[in-house]
C-alpha cells in the first residue's frame, strides 16, 4: 500500500555545495538521520567515507557525503524523506560488487548501504517462497535452505559476497542462468521504498497478482527506481544429481562448435562455461589444478535433474564433443572432483591478479552461434593493441566476459583498454548483441544506450523512470544519458571515461 | 464465449509495423479515436465492451517471421502470430515455446502476451513473461519503441516487456515480439489419482514438493470438471470423485520411471484409484486442461490465484456451490464455472461474497475471467484494487494521456 504520508521537499532547498561538511544544513541533515538510526549507524568523516567512493568498478570515482546503515524499512523512509528535504541525492548500496559502477553517488549526497538489513524473515516450502531483506547475502539464503530439498536458483559469480537487493537491481545472471534463468524470473514480489519516501509493496507470493507487473518492470532498474527493502523471492527444488566434466580442446573454435551442437541436441546443461588458454594458465599456475598448459579452450559442462536421466545425457555431450575434436575429458566422479572443477572456474578471476597488477573485466552479449567470431575479434584486438586479454565466461549463453590485462599506473596502456573494450563491444552489438549481459549499464556504459537504442526508446524509459523517480533525486545519472549534458557532478576520474566516438 | 460486436467499431488491419505506427501517430494528432487493439479475437466480448465505438486494430496481417536463428534457440515474429503457426515453426526444429494457450489456432503472440495467458505448464516453465527477450509497441501518442533486444541475456535498460505482459493492451499495442524457445521433449504422460476427499487431494499435493519425481504440471478438478473434462477428451478420467492429474515430461524412460515412482509415493494419500495414460491419450487429456478455463458455455467464470497452500479451502467453498472447478494445482491457480442456476445478476453477485470469505487478501485474490457482456459492466474484474495502483495509473497516464487504448478495460482492471 501507498503510504500517504505527506512529502516534505522543501522548494527552497540548499544548493548541494552547500551541503558540505560543516555547513549549518549538512550539519541538520547528519543530526536528523543519526536520530534515525543512531550514532553507530552513520559515517560521516571524510576518510571513513573513502571506502565508499566505488565500487567494483574502478575507472570513476565519487565520496558520498554521509553514509547511513538502516535497520529497517521505516528507517530507509524517514532517511529518504530527509534526503528529499534538504534536497540531497542518494542511492542503494549492496555489497558493493557492481562491475558498472552503479553505486557512484554521483553529486555526492547520501549513501543508504543495506547490509545490515539482512534478515530472512519467512521460508515457506509448500508455497515455494521466501522473503528476506535486501541485504542478505545470495549465499546465505541457499545456505540457509540447505537440507530442505530447495535452493535460491540464480548464483551470481560473486554470490558469496552480493546481496539479494544488489542483485534485483542489477537483474543478476551467473554460471546456471542458461537453465533456470536470470534474477527476473525467480522474483515474485518486492517491498521498496521510493524516491518520495513512500513504502510500497509490488506482486506478492501467489503466482499472479492483479494489474500490471511492477515488480517485473522494478528489476533491473540498477537503483533508480528506489530502495527496494524485501524481497519475495521463488525457491527452486534442488537437482536430485549433477554431472560435472571438464572437456579440453586444442582450439576456441573446436570448443564453441560443441556449445552450439549440445544445445542444438535439445540438451541445456546447467551450466556451460568456458576458459581460454590465457586463462587456463593463470589458473593453473595458481591453484595447480591439473590443466594441460598447452590447450586452447576448456568448457566446464554440468547437466543436473533426476538420476536416471543423466547418464544418458552425459552420453550424448561426450559424442558431441567427440565430434568437435575434444582432446580429453575429465569426469568428476565424487563430489570432491565436482568441487574442485567448480572451484577452478569460481577462483579464475582470484588467479588473473597473478598475470597482471589491473584488469577490466568486460560484459558483451552475443548470439550463442556467433561465440567464434568475437573471440577471433577479441584476440585480434589483443594483438591490434599489443595487450593481453582473456576470456571465462558463461558461453551457454553468449555471455562473454574478456578481462583485459594492463598496468592502471601507465596511462597510455589505460588509453588502450578503453579502446579495445570499446571495440569489442562495438563487435558485439555489430553481431546482435548487446554490451551488457548481467552488470548493468550504471555509468560505465551510458554512452552506448543511445547506440543501442533510439531517441523515443530512451524516452520511453525516461517516462517510466520519472513516474518511479521524478526528481532523479535518486541514483543521479545512470542507465539513460541524461539530455542536458555530459559533465556528472563531483566525479573524479581516475582514468579517463570511456567516451563514445559516435 | 462468443465474441460479439455492435456498434459503430470500424477496423484497421495494418500490414506493417510502420503502417501500425502511422496509423496511431496520426491518430494522436487527429480524429483521437478510440482504440482496441485484437487479436484472434479469443476473448473479446470480455476486452473490448461492444457499446464503446472506435478503432479495432486487428493484427493479423502482422503475422511474419523477422528472424529466426535456429541454432541460437530464438525467434523474432509479429505480434499477430497464431501460436499454432508458431509452433509449427519451431517444431519443425525440435523447438517450442512452452506456453499453453486455449485455442491456440485463434490466440496470438500479442493477445497472449497482452493477457499473460497460461496454462498446466506454468508450473515447470513460467509464464511468457519468462520468454519475451525484446519487444516492440506502440503507445497511445503513436511512439514506437523497443526494449530488450535479440540475444538470450541482455539488461541493457529497463525491461519494459514486463510493463506491457498483462497490460491488456491498456498500455501500447505490441507489435513485434523476440523470443526464448526451449527444446521440445521426447514424449510425455500423464497419471491421474481419484480422491474421496479434499484432505487426502491437499496431502497429495502438498507432498510435490518432497517428491521424488519433477512434474511439469499438476491438475486438480472436482468431479463436475472432471466429467466435463473427461467428455471433451473423450478418456477416462474418473468422472464421480475429485482428481488429480500429475504430468511428466522428457526421454521415455525417465517419464515412465517418474510415473511410476508418483504411483508409489501417493499410495500413502489412499487415493481411490490412479492410472499412466501414455502420450498419444495423456495429450488429448492435456489438451482439454488447457483449453477448460475458455471452454465453457456457462455465465460466469471465476479465476482465483491463490497461495497453493490455501488453495483446497477455496475449492471446497466453490464445490459446496456446486462450481465446476479445476486447478493449475501446484501454482494456486483455480478456474470455476458457475453453475446453470447462477441466472441472475444477483445470484452471482451472492456467489461471488460467499467465495471471497474463502480468500484472505494475503493469500490469494479472486477476479471474474469472463462473463455474460450484458454483466460484464456490473462484475468487477478484479475484486480488490491492487498495491502500486497510483503508479499504475501513473503509467497508464503517461503513455496513453489521452487514454485511448483499451480505456473502459483500464478501468475495470482495479476498479472494484
Ligand atoms: C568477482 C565478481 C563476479 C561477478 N559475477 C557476476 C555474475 O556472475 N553475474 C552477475 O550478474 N553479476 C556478477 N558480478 C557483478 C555484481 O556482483 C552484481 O551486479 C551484483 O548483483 C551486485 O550486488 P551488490 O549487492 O554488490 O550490489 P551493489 O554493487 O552494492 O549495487 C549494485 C547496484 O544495485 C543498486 N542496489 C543495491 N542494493 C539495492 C537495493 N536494496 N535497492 C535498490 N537498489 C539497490 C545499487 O544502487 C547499484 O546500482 C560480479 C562481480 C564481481 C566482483
Ligand atoms: C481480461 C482477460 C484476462 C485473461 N487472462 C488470462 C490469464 O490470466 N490466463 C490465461 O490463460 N488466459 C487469459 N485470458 C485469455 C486470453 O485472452 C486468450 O487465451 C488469448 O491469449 C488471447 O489472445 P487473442 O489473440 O485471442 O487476443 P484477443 O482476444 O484478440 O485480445 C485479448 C486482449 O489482448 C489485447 N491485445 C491483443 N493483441 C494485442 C496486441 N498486439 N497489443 C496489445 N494488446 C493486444 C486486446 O486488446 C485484449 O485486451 C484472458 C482474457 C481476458 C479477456
Amino acid at each position: 500500500m501507498v503510504d500517504s504520508t505527506n512529502q516534505t521537499i522543501t522548494q527552497e532547498a540548499p544548493p548541494l555545495d552547500e551541503l558540505k561538511s560543516g555547513s549549518p544544513p549538512f550539519t541538520s541533515l547528519v543530526q536528523q538521520l543519526t536520530q534515525v538510526v543512531g550514532q553507530a549507524n552513520i559515517l560521516y568523516n571524510a576518510d571513513e567515507l573513502l571506502v565508499y567512493e566505488c565500487d567494483g568498478y574502478i575507472v570513476d570515482k565519487s565520496a558520498p557525503d554521509i553514509v547511513i546503515f538502516p535497520t529497517s524499512t521505516e528507517q530507509v523512509s524517514k532517511i529518504v524523506k530527509l534526503c528529499n528535504q534538504f534536497n540531497v541525492p542518494f542511492l542503494a548500496r549492496g555489497a558493493g560488487t557492481s562491475l558498472s559502477g552503479g553505486c557512484l553517488p554521483i553529486g555526492g549526497g547520501v549513501m543508504i548501504v543495506l547490509t545490515k538489513m539482512k534478515q530472512i524473515l519467512e521460508i515457506n516450502l509448500r508455497d515455494r517462497y521466501a522473503i528476506v531483506e535486501p541485504g542478505m547475502v545470495n549465499l546465505h539464503l541457499t545456505n540457509a535452505l540447505k537440507g530442505t530439498g530447495y535452493h535460491y536458483a540464480p548464483d551470481p559469480s560473486s554470490q558469496g559476497s552480493c546481496t539479494i537487493g544488489g542483485n534485483i537491481a542489477t537483474n543478476s545472471g551467473g554460471p546456471h542462468t542458461l537453465k533456470y534463468g536470470v534474477t527476473t524470473n525467480h522474483v515474485l514480489g518486492l517491498e521498496a521504498v521510493l524516491p518520495d519516501g513512500s513504502i510500497i509493496e509490488l506482486g506478492g507470493p501467489t503466482a499472479e497478482t492483479p494489474g500490471y507487473d511492477l515488480h517485473g518492470l522494478y528489476v533491473g532498474n540498477e537503483g533508480t527506481f528506489g530502495i527496494c527493502t524485501k524481497a519475495i523471492v521463488r525457491i527452486t527444488r534442488d537437482p536430485e544429481s549433477h554431472r560435472t566434466m571438464l572437456a579440453v580442446f586444442q582450439t576456441i573454435a573446436d570448443a564453441t562448435r560443441a556449445i552450439s551442437a549440445i544445445i542444438a541436441a535439445g540438451i541445456i546443461p546447467s551450466a556451460l562455461e568456458m576458459m581460454d588458454h590465457g586463462i587456463i594458465q593463470a589458473v593453473e599456475e595458481a591453484f595447480h589444478f591439473g590443466f594441460p598448459l598447452d590447450a586452447g579452450a576448456v568448457l566446464l559442462i554440468e547437466v543436473d535433474g533426476l538420476e536416471i536421466a543423466l547418464d544418458e545425457e552425459v552420453r550424448q555431450i561426450l559424442e558431441i564433443c567427440e565430434s568437435c575434436n575434444v582432446r580429453e575429458i575429465q569426469r568428476a566422479d565424487t563430489p570432491e572432483e565436482r568441487q574442485l572443477i567448480w572451484k577452478s572456474r569460481k577462483q579464475a578471476f582470484g588467479a588473473i591478479g597473478r598475470l597482471s597488477p589491473s584488469y577490466c573485466t568486460q560484459d558483451g552479449v552475443v548470439p550463442r552461434t556467433r561465440l567464434p567470431e568475437i573471440l577471433e575479434f577479441i584476440e585480434a584486438t589483443s594483438k591490434k593493441y599489443n595487450m593481453r586479454i582473456v576470456n571465462v565466461f558463461h558461453a551457454g549463453d553468449g555471455n562473454v566476459h574478456p578481462i583485459l590485462l594492463f598496468d592502471e599506473r601507465d596511462q597510455e596502456q589505460i588509453q588502450k583498454v578503453l579502446e579495445a573494450s570499446e571495440e569489442i563491444l562495438e563487435k558485439c552489438l555489430e553481431l546482435g548483441g548487446s554490451v551488457t549481459g548481467e552488470h548493468g549499464i550504471g555509468v560505465e556504459k551510458i554512452n552506448f544506450m543511445s547506440r543501442i537504442f533510439n531517441e523515443t526508446d530512451l524516452d520511453t524509459m525516461e517516462t517510466v523512470r520519472d513516474i518511479f523517480n521524478p526528481r532523479q533525486i535518486c541514483s543521479r545519472d545512470k542507465v539513460l544519458p541524461q539530455h542536458q549534458s555530459d559533465e556528472k557532478a563531483g566525479v573524479v576520474q581516475s582514468h579517463p571515461a570511456r567516451r563514445a566516438p559516435h | 464465449m462468443s465474441p460479439t460486436h455492435s456498434g459503430s467499431q470500424e477496423e484497421f488491419v495494418p500490414a506493417s509495423q510502420t503502417e501500425l505506427s502511422r496509423f496511431m501517430t496520426d491518430n494522436t494528432a487527429a480524429a483521437q479515436k478510440q482504440i482496441f487493439p485484437v487479436g484472434g479475437r479469443t476473448s473479446l466480448s470480455v476486452c473490448c465492451p461492444a457499446s464503446q465505438s472506435g478503432t479495432l486494430i486487428c493484427t493479423s496481417q502482422l503475422n511474419r517471421v523477422i528472424d529466426y536463428p535456429v541454432r541460437d534457440m530464438t525467434i523474432t515474429v509479429e505480434a499477430g502470430m497464431r501460436l499454432d503457426q508458431l509452433n509449427e515453426i519451431v517444431s519443425a526444429e525440435g523447438q517450442r515455446l512452452p506456453i499453453d494457450v486455449p485455442q491456440s489456432n485463434r490466440a496470438t503472440v500479442g493477445g497472449v502476451i497482452a493477457t499473460n495467458t497460461c496454462g498446466p505448464r506454468r508450473f515447470s516453465y513460467g509464464t511468457i513473461r519468462d520468454y519475451v527477450i525484446g519487444i516492440s509497441a506502440i503507445d497511445g501518442k503513436g511512439n514506437l519503441f523497443k526494449s530488450g533486444g535479440r540475444v538470450v541475456k541482455n539488461v541493457a535498460g529497463y525491461d519494459l516487456s514486463k510493463m506491457l505482459v498483462g497490460s491488456l493492451g491498456t498500455l501500447a499495442v505490441i507489435s513485434q515480439v523476440s523470443l526464448n524457445l526451449r527444446p521440445k521433449p521426447e514424449t510425455m504422460s500423464m497419471v491421474w489419482f481419484a480422491f474421496d476427499s479434499f484432505q487426502n487431494a491437499d496431502r497429495a499435493l502438498e507432498a510435490i514438493v518432497t517428491s521424488g519425481t519433477r512434474p511439469t504440471a499438476v491438475e486438480y478438478c472436482n468431479s463436475k470438471a472432471a466429467r466435463q473434462i473427461a467428455a471433451e477428451s473423450r478418456s477416462e478420467l474418473p468422472s464421480e470423485h475429485q482428481v488429480v492429474c500429475v504430468c511428466f515430461e522428457g526421454p521415455a524412460n525417465v517419464v515412465n520411471w517418474q510415473a511410476d515412482q508418483i504411483r508409489e509415493e501417493w499410495k500413502t494419500f489412499s487415493p481411490l484409484s490412479s492410472q499412466i495414460v501414455g502420450a498419444e491419450k495423456a495429450t488429448k487429456l492435456y489438451n482439454a486442461f488447457t483449453e477448460y478455463q475458455t471452454s465453457s458455455d456457462d455465465p460466469v467464470t471465476l479465476k482465483a490465484v491463490l497461495l497453493p497452500s490455501q488453495m483446497m479451502k477455496f475449492v471446497e467453498a466453490a464445490s459446496q456451490l456446486n462450481i465446476a472447478v479445476q486447478a493449475h494445482a501446484a501454482d494456486g491457480i483455480v478456474f470455476g464455472h458457475l453453475p446453470d442456476s447462477a441466472s441472475s445478476l444477483e445470484d452471482v453477485q451472492q456467489i461471488l461474497q460467499q467465495l471471497q470469505k474463502a480468500i484472505s487478501p494475503q493469500t490469494g485474490h479472486l477476479t471474474i475471467y469472463q462473463c455474460e457482456s450484458e454483466w460484464a459492466e456490473s462484475l468487477p474484474l478484479f475484486c480488490s484494487a491492487p498495491s502500486g495502483w497510483a503508479l499504475m495509473q501513473q503509467l497508464k497516464n503517461a503513455l496513453d494521456p489521452d487514454q485511448l487504448l483499451n480505456a473502459q478495460r483500464f478501468s475495470e482492471l482495479v476498479e472494484a
